[in-house]
């Protein structure tokens, strides 16, 4: 039987870590920490989860969770109902890892009210998440800094003879061609009495 | 990105706190919602992923609540709905499909986020 790392995290009082399963970054550090966080006795100290596409799920493991929110920064759901999103929820990750919290109790140091080794953390969270689309991600989009890099590259592209389609707008994520590959064949099996263009 | 780092338990955010006014519909309902249903429809294929249309989603709540009874705007997250992704040949999100009389009338493909923007996407094709 299948057991749901959901009601077993209310069970055990667990955090719950939800990452972007569309975003190859998110998808990569989330195995990561899923494997890093599995006990000898297998028993996970924190709980991995992708964030998945419905909003009343989420909102089912806490009302305030809001399901574009949790694409847009990284969310950690604590046991006593409270969240933890960006840096603070990293740090949260890294205080439940055995090979990191070693080191974790760094971001809790305070000088008068000041917490420098968390400013940095959040400082390297947000610059990750920015550049998040240069290491792969499908679903980031482009922030308006990259896109000059991004058109270079395209312009590159072209030159050894490589196809470039531009994007019609900006504020258009083409699917991936996989994707639309898959689609494809389902249309074929869709009844023609359902197309209608 | 929020700057907010710590939500405490009862606290809701700014978006979950928002009654939503656009319906998301699934490949069971949108033959009777869509093609069906009376009167001019706007459909934003989208997936909750989509950087693009998450900054689209406030404006397009604001123009659902502006153009009110004279058109219905419905939802369709592609990464559910494969098939009806599939059918209407979406190459991307957001892609806004208009439908009147069970057939596509306008698609406008990744509309700046602004309400003008919008508005006349969701609104021009019904006009002519």
């Amino acid at each position: 039987m299948n057991r749901d790392p959901l009601s077993e995290s209310k069970k055990q009082s667990k955090p719950i870590l939800l990452f972007n399963d569309e975003c190859a970054v998110c998808r990569h550090i989330g195995h990561w920490v899923q494997r890093s966080a599995q006990s000898q006795s297998g028993d996970p100290s924190i709980i991995v989860q992708p964030i998945g596409d419905d909003p009343e799920t989420l909102r089912s493991l806490n009302p305030a969770l809001d399901i574009w929110d949790a694409y847009a920064t990284i969310h950690v759901l604590m046991p006593d109902g409270s969240m933890r999103l960006g840096g603070e929820a990293v740090a949260v990750v890294l205080r439940n890892l055995s090979n990191t919290k070693w080191f974790a109790w760094c971001f809790d140091a305070s000088l008068f009210g000041f917490r420098p080794f968390q400013v940095v953390l959040n400082a390297a969270y947000a610059i990750l998440s920015d550049v998040r689309p240069l290491f792969g991600c499908e679903s980031c989009g482009k922030p308006k800094v990259l896109r000059p890099l991004q058109w270079m590259t395209q312009w590159a592209k072209t030159l050894i003879g490589r196809k470039h389609h531009p994007l019609p707008t900006p504020h258009f994520s083409s699917l991936s061609t996989g994707t639309r590959r898959s689609r494809g064949v389902a249309s074929r099996l869709l009844p023609q009495s359902r197309r209608i263009l | 990105m929020t700057n907010q780092t710590l939500v405490h338990p009862g606290q809701m955010s700014a978006r979950s706190a928002s009654n939503g006014a656009i319906k998301t519909i699934t490949a069971d309902t949108f033959t009777k919602l869509v093609l069906d249903a009376e009167g001019p429809s706007a459909v934003e294929f989208m997936s909750y992923g989509c950087a693009h249309c998450r900054a689209i989603e406030p404006v397009l709540e604001q123009v659902a609540k502006m153009v009110g009874a004279r058109e219905k705007i419905f939802r369709v997250n592609i990464a559910v709905e494969e098939e009806l992704a599939s059918t209407y040949q979406i190459q991307g999100t957001p892609t806004f499909v208009m439908f009147l009389n069970q057939n596509e009338v306008g698609r406008v493909e990744g509309p700046s986020p602004t309400v003008e923007s919008v508005l006349a996407a969701v609104t021009q094709p019904f006009e002519s």
